[in-house]
């Protein structure tokens, strides 16, 4: 099978065409083909979230009604969380660097389970043209926030079944893929692939898959329960019929906080790789490294409550779950320490993943700093529901994880592609892209902290300043994200050929052509070295 | 009475416990079917969370007869106007009609002085949020309580006035909040065009807890809900009765709040239990199974 195959550069390796057009895409069973399908389809949905995040700024530009009606500003908002939340950021790195890079970096050929993987794209694709079907439907889109409490969401009369329902089959997708991650790095590891020479974004990739083993289906079982008292009037939450509301807001944040762990630990993992790279050392630590992503997502599994301060919870659970927290704040520091104490010394290059990755650790520290005020309970209920809480999450989930999914894009995309996108301009897009997101997201912090409520379509007239800084952030931001996808599309249409390992990487595959062959390893490969091992590697091109 | 359809509800999870998850969601459903039909005493509203905790104390507030609770509700009627010409008596016994008093945008608060409980949070709600609205009180907009108790005195609604002024420390002039007693028919005709519909229970009052905001014609442009009100939120609806516009109804959640007892949150926790259990054994096989099979041999051709 390897021979009938090209498996140069110079023959596209797995992009070359097959014979079958569209349906050699979208039923192989190629980990690489099925990661590039989750490329494409969750950088359009980005671009979908991007533009509603942007129509929300717009709308906040000036008190009062500015361009769109309060209803609709309330579907926006859901549309924007629901679309970033669940079609981009939650599947978005493990779903496209993972499917594209763990079995190489393993020395695999392919993940464990082949057609459960491609069973997962389509359960997302399905998923999500389900929740954009959900804006058709004669009710209206959910105007509930992307959280769907009860029992707004359970009285509301938009199209909530639908989008639940939605959410539900893309926890599938979820699971799916964190069974099939979690079996691939236990049975398929190549020869000599130890779990201390495991790259540490696979590392990351792991814990993560095992914290959507264990918590999406408690977001599926909540769904099922909103499904069930939307349609059936359970009474599960609904107080009159001895349900507890509360109890929605447990089982949703149960999932949903190791969720933004789910988000956060695949671009820390980008991170890691990126950075040993770009300073041409051995990263620093390495199983503080490993073992932090797994303390991550341990102790970020215990410490949902921190949502619900203000709930009518026991003082002793807020004790809890604020201390708990706390103990989050250890491992990720244990990180950002092990990143800069790598950096120190090294042979540093600026190239753009490179600048990604240092402006992940900037904006992250600051999303995570910020989220110590909101992990405790005394600073909580000051800013609870303002849009500091808003302003502190795109730190953490756009500063740092989106950053660090460009940053995976940049530092990838020669690998993939086997062309090298323009260098200049890609620094100058990420140049725009920090400036912007600072001003769009500090602002909010400042607006949060003054008083400012989060959600709201209308606000006093002295937090108007603010709000026009924070808007004309949205469209720096927004210019910056435009310029840097043109340049890799123009990149992957005509970027000039970069060679098999245009950064000095010492990872798996780098040791392939650029793109890879669709076989990936010819022969099942012998691992001698660690990943990080630069001394005995070829020289930085 | 709640606690037979607690117990129901928890020997239904208790079985469910020993059947699959997917057994216990029907059980569930079930459970909610039956209760409707058994008794579920209507929207509940909202009271203080610590004082209610007694079982077996029967509450009017918390826990109104079934019958009732259809009758008793808040249809918002944003943008429709209450009629000006009706008559009360303010807090020193004179008559006044709410023309002379409605000339700037209002703040109506339906509550009655006797209550025991949510009328007086909502009112001290009130009492701490009003000095913080960042307009001018008297000029910029006023503040009316309404007893919706026609047994209810002036004298009465004297002391009420006394106790919040007092709780606002001189910090709000008493011309800027009355506090109006009337005969059924006004309080009636009052509060059906604001769309409040309240029952007498004895002593005591099935009602909503929310108050509303009129333009100085008398248009309702918002209502707010529950015992506590932001600043911001009265400022707001206040700016928008100025300039008469209507506004949404926010935080309306806060209607729904309830008396929290113990035994809902035993019924919380037997729901986590299964499922945890059920997710963490599945997953523990599954690691268990990955270990103990080790690693695929490598030579084996796929």
């Amino acid at each position: 099978m390897t021979e009938t195959r090209p498996a140069t550069a110079d023959a596209r390796g797995f992009l070359a065409p097959d014979g079958k057009g569209l349906f050699g895409w979208i039923f192989s069973t190629d980990h690489k083909r099925i990661g590039l399908l989750y490329m494409y389809a969750i950088l359009t949905f980005f671009l979908v979230g991007v533009a509603l995040g942007v129509t929300i700024r717009l709308e906040l530009l000036a008190p009062g009604e500015t361009i769109i009606s309060a209803q609709a500003y309330n579907a926006l908002f859901t549309l924007h969380g629901v679309i970033m939340i669940f079609l981009f950021i939650i599947p978005g790195i493990p779903a496209i660097f993972g499917n594209l890079f763990l079995p190489i970096h393993i020395g695999a050929n392919d993940v464990a389970f082949p057609r459960l993987n491609l069973l997962s794209w389509w359960l997302y694709m399905t998923g999500a043209l389900l929740a954009l079907g959900s804006l058709f439907g004669s009710a209206g889109f959910p105007d509930t926030g992307w959280t769907f409490y009860v029992p707004f969401s359970t009285q509301t009369t938009t199209n909530v079944p639908l989008a639940v329902f939605a959410v539900f089959i893309l926890g599938f997708s979820s699971i799916l893929t964190g069974i099939n991650f979690v079996t691939t790095v236990h049975r398929l590891r190549a020869e000599g692939m130890g779990w201390g020479r495991l790259p540490l974004f696979v590392w990351a990739l792991y814990s993560t898959a095992w914290v959507q083993i264990l918590a999406t289906p408690m977001l599926a079982i909540t769904l099922v329960l909103v499904i069930l008292e939307r349609l059936l009037g359970a009474g599960l939450f609904d107080p009159a019929k001895g349900g507890d509301p509360i109890m929605f807001q447990h089982l949703f944040w149960i999932y949903s906080h190791p969720a933004v762990y789910i988000m956060i630990l695949p671009g820390m993992g980008i991170v890691t790789e990126i950075i040993p790279v770009f300073a041409r050392k051995p990263v620093f630590g390495y199983w503080a490294i490993a073992f932090s992503s797994i303390g991550i997502a341990a102790a970020g599994s215990l410490v949902w409550g921190h949502h619900m301060f203000v709930s009518g919870m026991s003082d002793m659970a807020i004790l809890v779950f604020s201390l708990l927290t706390f103990i989050v704040a250890i491992p990720s520091a244990v990180k950002v320490f092990n990143w800069v104490a790598t950096l120190y010394k090294g042979s540093i290059s600026l190239d753009p993943p490179m600048l990604f990755a240092l402006s992940f650790i900037f904006l992250f520290s600051i999303g995570g700093l910020t989220g110590l005020i909101l992990g405790a309970a005394a600073t909580d209920v000051h800013v609870h529901d303002t849009s500091f809480v808003v302003g502190h999450f795109h730190y953490t989930m756009f500063g740092g994880t989106g950053f660090a999914f460009f940053g995976g894009m940049h530092y990838w995309f020669p690998k993939i592609y086997g062309r090298m996108y323009n260098k200049k301009i890609a620094a100058a897009a990420w140049g725009i892209m920090f400036a912007g997101f600072n001003m769009l997201y500090f602002s909010m912090m400042i607006l949060g902290l003054r008083g400012m409520p989060r959600r709201y379509y209308d606000y006093l007239p002295e937090y108007t300043g603010l709000n026009v800084v924070a808007t004309v952030g949205s469209w720096i931001l927004a210019a910056g994200l435009l310029l840097m996808f043109i340049n890799l599309f123009r990149g992957a249409r005509s970027g000039g050929p970069c060679g098999a390992n245009p950064w000095g990487g010492r990872t798996l595959e780098w040791s392939l052509a650029s793109p890879p062959p669709a076989e990936n390893f010819e022969t099942p490969p012998v691992v001698t070295h660690g990943p990080y091992d630069f001394e005995e590697g070829p020289a930085r091109p | 009475m709640n606690f037979f359809l607690q117990s129901d509800t928890r020997r239904l999870l208790v079985q469910g416990r020993k059947l699959l998850l997917v057994a216990a969601f029907t059980l569930l459903a079930t459970a909610g079917a039956n209760s409707g039909e058994n008794t579920g005493p209507g929207p509940v509203h909202q009271a203080g969370h610590g004082e209610t905790a007694e079982p077996a104390k029967e509450h009017v507030h918390v826990h109104p007869q079934p019958a009732a609770a259809t009758e008793v509700g808040l249809d918002e009627k944003l943008g429709a106007a209450i009629p000006l010409d009706l008559t009360f008596r303010d807090e020193t016994g004179r008559t006044v009609t709410l023309r002379d008093l409605v000339t700037v945008p209002t703040i109506i608060a339906p509550v009655y002085y006797k209550c025991p409980n949510v009328c007086s949070f909502l009112q001290g709600g009130l009492a701490q949020a009003l000095p913080e609205v960042k307009l001018e009180p008297g000029k910029a907009f006023r503040v009316l309580s309404v007893s919706f108790d026609e047994t209810e005195t002036p004298e009465l609604a004297h002391r009420s006035q006394a106790i919040y002024l007092d709780a606002m420390r001189q910090r709000f002039p008493a011309a800027a909040w009355s506090f109006l007693t009337g005969d059924p028919e006004n309080i009636r005709s009052l509060l059906d065009a604001a769309g409040y519909r309240f029952q007498r229970q004895g002593e005591d009052f099935l009602h909503p807890v929310a108050i509303f905001v009129v333009a100085s014609d008398g248009k309702i442009v918002r209502y707010l809900h529950g015992t506590s009100v932001l600043p911001m939120d009265l400022t707001l609806a206040l700016v928008e009765a100025s300039e008469g516009r209507i506004g949404p109804t926010i935080r309306r959640v806060a209607q729904f709040c309830f008396s929290y007892d113990a035994e809902n949150r035993r019924y919380v926790f037997n729901l986590f239990r299964v499922s945890a259990t059920v997710i963490l054994l599945t997953a523990g096989a599954f690691l268990s199974f990955l270990i103990l099979r080790g690693r695929k041999n490598p030579d084996r051709p796929r």
